[in-house]
């Protein structure tokens, strides 16, 4: 007896943190974010990213398309990050507010505010890479696929869900000529258009858990099983009544 | 002749006669009552999960998003525009969507009892259907008051028609690659909101599955993996 409880005790002490382990955990590790990359701008582009952090370690994955293809004679440089720390939304047209037509950078930033985390192709990827257009990516499209350590500001940021995601890079001549005229008013040796953002989208985290998409009133008939049980039962009654009046009438007979 | 039990005498046996029968008839009319066929038996973890690196039994059920051989390449994506509704001919479902979002406690909510309990509902943080990666529809597989929209969900097979209209009236049509039942507990968060593939404009209807008998609910989800093969209207 003794030796049973001196064996099961640790079992059980060693089971709890299972038993305490959240209902929701699901078969992924970590929290996973999306974000739907819309157009800013009159842009034709459209993306989609997904962020899966465990601690600050983040496993970043992003598509998108339709965005220019080409600046002076290469491809066109586009810089993208993590904007934090503000009310986590993307600017509507009337954040324009000197008039020229778009909502350049920095007329954004109230919404999706700074940068948090640079999304370059390679090396740094914090802020002070933010307009280094050598790492950033290139062309009318995207596959991205790359592992980073985010900041303590960029992790928190996406865990109180104010993290959103700008891709910057404007065609030219979608433009008014007051803004195709402009130079940045980020980096003075680029046009506005190159540094105004194209896609923005909310970091959301992932729904947890399943979808409780059913109540049981149908009591799982889009499961054929009952109703078989159904059939079953009906045939079993009909045939018992029918032996009771068998029987009845030989009752009769005999008495 | 023997005389009878006192627990099985001839009354009480035409009693438990007629008690099952009338068992068996509440039970047929609660699912003849739908006016639909049953649907066939859909069990959750007898298929595997499709695995995020792609190992689909065939090119046509790949969920990860690869158009099959006799289909075109997929359209190129298309902007925002929501969904107003959905049809998938070869079930009879026509219904209306409309935006839903995320519980507090964190889960994807579903229609509530009310006017629009039975229609269908569009995740509003994925994307829009036509938009680069997984847009998705969720609808009741049964409410209190019985049948619900995707009651024949778990039904449909691979390379079935599912049209989606939008608000902006293009219309898309997706073609089903596979259908998988998850348990919620270990349900898949990331290949269905996400995938290996985010490129592709692909489309996951989902609905409850699986009615577990001692507890008495859906223990599982349905989730019906769907590309992007034709656009109209943009």
């Amino acid at each position: 007896m003794h030796k049973a409880i001196r064996v099961l005790v640790p079992l059980a002490a060693a089971a709890m943190p299972l038993a305490l382990a959240p209902s929701v955990a699901s078969a992924d590790d970590g929290s996973t974010y999306q974000a739907t990359l819309n157009p800013l701008n009159n842009s034709n582009g459209s993306g989609m990213a997904t962020i899966t952090l465990n601690g600050n370690t983040a496993d970043i994955q992003m598509s998108w398309s339709g965005l220019p293809a080409e600046f002076n004679g290469g491809p066109y440089p586009h810089v993208q990050h993590i904007h934090i720390g503000a009310q986590g939304s993307c600017p509507t047209p009337d954040a324009d507010k000197n008039g020229d037509g778009i909502v350049d950078t920095v007329e954004g930033q109230p919404f999706y505010g700074e940068i948090g985390t640079t999304l370059s192709l390679k090396g740094d990827t914090s802020p002070a890479a933010g307009t280094n257009i050598k790492t950033a990516p290139g062309g009318d499209s995207l596959e991205y696929n790359r592992t980073i350590e985010l900041s303590d500001a960029t992790a928190a940021s996406l865990r109180e869900g104010t993290g959103v995601i700008v891709v910057h890079g404007l065609d030219p001549s979608t433009l008014s000529k007051k803004a195709q005229n402009a130079k940045s008013n980020l980096v003075p040796s680029l046009p506005l258009a190159a540094t105004s953002p194209n896609l923005c989208g909310v970091l959301s985290a992932m729904p947890t858990g399943g979808v409780a998409t059913g109540t049981g009133s149908t009591a799982g008939l889009e499961n054929p099983g009952l109703l078989g049980l159904g059939a079953g039962l009906l045939g079993a009654g009909a045939a018992g009544t029918v032996l009771y009046g068998v029987k009845r009438r030989r009752a009769t007979e005999v008495a | 002749m023997a005389s009878p039990s006192p627990l099985f005498g001839r009354r009480s046996g035409l009693l438990l006669a007629l008690a099952v029968g009338v068992a068996g008839i509440v039970v047929l009319v609660l699912a003849l009552r739908s006016q639909v066929e049953v649907p066939e038996t859909r069990s959750a973890g007898t298929i595997d999960p499709p695995a995020s690196s792609s190992s689909a039994p065939s090119p046509s059920a790949d969920p990860s998003g690869e158009p099959s051989p006799t289909e075109q390449a997929a359209p190129a994506p298309l902007g925002p525009s929501e969904p107003v509704s959905i049809q998938i001919p070869s079930l009879d479902i026509d219904t209306s969507v409309f935006p839903i979002g995320l519980n507090p406690d964190g889960t994807l909510a579903v229609p509530q009892p009310g006017p629009r309990e039975d229609l269908a509902a569009w995740f509003e943080n994925s994307p829009s259907p036509g938009q680069p990666g997984p847009s998705i529809i969720e609808g009741h597989v049964d409410t209190a008051s019985g049948p619900s929209v995707f009651f024949r969900l778990g039904q449909i097979r691979p390379g079935a028609a599912i049209e989606v209209e939008r608000a902006d009236g293009v219309r898309l049509l997706f073609r089903v690659d596979a259908v998988r039942d998850f348990k919620k507990a270990s349900f898949p968060t990331k290949l269905v909101y996400g995938g290996k593939d985010l490129s592709e404009p692909t489309l996951r209807v989902i609905t409850c599955s699986d009615f577990d008998e001692t507890i008495r609910h859906h223990v599982g989800n349905t989730v019906v993996f769907a590309h992007l093969v034709k656009v109209r209207g943009r």
